[in-house]
């Protein structure tokens, strides 16, 4: 779920800092760029790991602040395509399910990668019709999917004002095979 | 911003745990506000309800030297480590070709899959009980092995 990813960045250190520790500041304007955001196909950042260099420190003219060549390593949440993840079902309707991990929301499994025989009912909960009777994947229930694709959508120039809110990174999961779908399903 | 290395390396959900409760992470919303942001506190909410909670890198250690023998790929030995499944069925969609690679001969008494899971059951620990679940056999063996450990 979660790998190192090593990055170069010229960071200017804005003035109102320039009193704190070096370290401590750096890794507080780092923390203020990277946390909690997006990077196209490295992942969505979780934390900043270490930091490895620090070089520079110059002021350019006209400018009042320092600018520093940092390299530091970031955890990413990256799975890698073909893991097996837990989420829990958010929400269900025509185009699929909605899964979440809690901390990241946007996993989508398609309706084609339901299991085979699944129909959905009129509250909106898609049921898995089994031989051993009918199956329904009823919300806030445990799900294990597999991960299909990862997609980064370019940013929007414009939406619409009641689309929903973009979504940078979205995961497209599927519960389709043997000890996918929901944990109550396999569990002993 | 340039990225030297997409990928410097994969952590365990267990290290990022770690990690996370060195910063100074707790499952009590208001006590980490000063040391980690809020969006780390998620993260570490989720995984202090999986099985990364219980473990220790002792134990973690000892699984990836005994399962050795199955030849199991890098990331197939992270996954199981990270959701520990706990039957047969839950581990056959983690190993690609399962039928092919780990052989299950019942007449010559040959199972490596159920092998594989009693492996996991016995060196990597459950994840814990939810209070409003019936989940059975919770408090089996492997909290004992983790004591011997310690």
């Amino acid at each position: 779920m979660f790998c190192l990813s090593l990055i170069e960045h010229n960071l200017p250190l804005p003035p109102h800092l320039l009193n704190r520790p070096l370290l401590d500041a750096i890794k507080e304007e780092l923390e203020r760029l990277f946390l909690d955001k997006v990077i196209s196909n490295l992942g969505l950042c979780i934390s900043i790991y270490d930091i490895r260099t620090i070089e520079g420190g110059f002021v350019f003219p006209g400018d009042g602040s320092s600018t520093y060549k940092v390299v530091f390593r970031l955890i990413m949440f990256r799975p890698y395509v073909g893991e097996i993840l837990c989420g829990k079902l958010k929400a269900s309707d025509a185009n699929g399910l909605h899964l979440s991990l809690g901390f990241f929301d946007d996993i989508k499994v398609p309706v084609h990668l339901l299991p085979l025989k699944s129909r959905m009912g009129e509250d909106g909960i898609w049921i898995w019709e089994h031989e051993c009777g009918d199956l329904p994947m009823d919300l806030d229930e445990e799900v294990h999917f597999r991960v299909t694709k990862i997609n980064y959508p370019p940013i929007p120039v414009e939406q619409d004002a009641n689309a929903n809110p973009f979504s940078p990174m979205e995961i497209i999961g599927e519960i389709y095979g043997d000890g996918l779908g929901l944990l109550s399903w396999w569990a002993d | 911003m340039k990225t030297l290395q997409a990928n410097a390396g994969v952590l365990t959900n267990l290290e990022v745990l770690e990690f996370l409760r060195a910063r100074g992470a707790t499952s009590d919303p208001m006590g980490c506000l000063g040391a980690v942001a809020p969006s780390e506190c998620k993260v570490f909410d989720h995984l202090v309800n999986t099985g990364a909670c219980n473990q220790t890198r002792g134990a973690i250690d000892e699984f990836l030297k005994r399962c050795e023998k199955f030849k199991l790929a890098k990331a197939e030995k992270l996954n199981i480590i990270n959701l520990r499944p706990s039957n047969q069925a839950l581990i056959d969609p983690i190993i690609e070709y399962c039928e092919k690679r780990l052989t299950k001969d019942e007449a010559r008494g040959i199972d490596e899959v159920q092998e594989l899971v009693d492996l996991v059951l016995e060196v990597l620990p459950p994840p814990p009980a939810k209070p409003d679940e019936e989940m059975q056999a919770l408090e089996e063996t492997p909290t004992e092995k983790l004591m011997e450990e310690n």
